[in-house]
């Protein structure tokens, strides 16, 4: 079976993607800042008028000579609702979308939300937490150079959401950014 | 060396005669389906196009992948809704589960448990009990167009009593989607 370097060598060499650029491990992020009652999210879709610490990202794409490997996904989430808050470890329905293609469907990552003995992966689950949780991807799914990409996040207690809550989504991964090898 | 979860669904796929599975969206991939009416005896993804998110994530095809969409169940899991809503949920609290799974006109889980608490040699989760059964061996298939689903009981881990319980089951693991390689 191929490892994430290898599986992003193919990928980028079936896509013509020839540079071979400088190896690095790529975290790419993007933040909502809710509306009340929003319980749908579209991430990497808008970045106007957002903060370095909302998003690390100025289009829906990688650059040119740069691509990752998607192998862990975050969602943190800042809930002020009263008296019941919305909650990242309620039901989640997540999906990541790259190019014109669904690479993570109706995914619910909740389960890895707070230590209540049902997360997916055991290297995350001894954090308690309702709204910052980690889920580690069983296969590694490439975001290649130029296409667009998007997540879309579905919450169950949406109804709960309050203005100015935020919720962020972390991509972490082994990725390649753009490495001239010579001078210009 | 053993084999890998991707080795295996390529290997089922072929036997099948599902030619065209390696050619698909290699994903991590999960279902659920919840009831939140107490019983004693639940059947899960049987019925579940019924359901909507948050009870469900199957949608439209219910317990049935569609074409060329598959899932290698790795960890099967139970957990216990909230209120009728869905909404929230929590660990089996005292609560095991007993289950066949189902695929096909097959058994391929017969009578297996998830004692509340298990596999804590394992288990890295603080002070939560488990309530997750990882699959020996590589996993079982869960082919494109073919039914599946889980029936469970549930009694008290202590006094081996039945009780009547709302409950929830997850699957998860490897997963492809369907991917069309050519333009339509």
């Amino acid at each position: 079976m191929a490892n994430q370097v290898q599986k992003l060598s193919y990928v980028d060499a079936k896509l013509g993607v020839g540079l071979p650029g400088q190896q690095t491990t790529r975290v790419i992020y993007d933040s909502i800042n809710a509306t009340a009652g929003q319980g749908f999210y579209e991430f990497f879709t808008n970045f106007a008028g957002k903060t370095e610490f909302q998003t690390n990202l100025t289009t829906n794409k990688l650059d040119s000579a740069e691509s990752m490997v998607i192998k862990s996904i975050q969602l943190i989430g800042f809930f002020a609702g009263s008296p019941t808050p919305a909650s990242l470890s309620d039901h989640l329905n997540l999906n990541i979308t790259v190019g014109n293609q669904v690479v993570l469907k109706d995914f619910d990552p909740s389960f890895n939300g707070s230590n209540r003995g049902f997360s997916f992966d055991r290297l995350h689950s001894g954090y308690n937490n309702a709204d910052n949780l980690e889920v580690r991807l069983l296969t590694d799914i490439v975001i290649p150079p130029q296409v667009n990409f998007k997540a879309t996040l579905q919450i169950a207690s949406g109804a709960n959401v309050v203005l100015n809550d935020d919720i962020t989504i972390v991509l972490k991964g082994y990725g390649r950014i753009f490495s001239a090898g010579a001078s210009f | 060396m053993g084999m890998s979860a991707q080795d295996k669904m390529l290997h089922v796929a072929n036997r099948l005669g599902l030619t065209t599975l390696k050619d698909m969206q290699g994903t991590t991939r999960m279902v659920y389906d919840s009831q939140t009416t107490a019983a004693l005896t639940h059947t899960f993804f049987k019925g579940a196009s019924q359901r909507a998110f948050p009870l469900t994530n199957v949608g439209a095809n219910g317990n049935q992948f569609q074409v060329d969409e598959a899932l290698l169940v790795e960890k099967i899991a139970f957990f216990l809704p909230s209120d009728a809503t869905g909404i929230s949920y929590g660990g089996l609290s005292n609560v095991s589960v007993k289950f066949d799974l189902v695929i096909g006109n097959k058994t391929v889980i017969k009578d297996a448990t998830i004692e509340f608490g298990g596999e804590q040699a394992f288990w890295n989760d603080g002070t939560a009990g488990s309530c997750v059964l990882d699959l020996e061996g590589v996993g079982i298939l869960i082919p494109p167009q073919v039914e599946y689903y889980v029936v469970a009981k549930t009694y008290d881990c202590f006094t081996r009593a039945a009780v009547s319980v709302r409950l929830g089951c997850y699957l998860f693991g490897t997963g492809a989607l369907l991917n069309f390689n050519t333009t339509i």
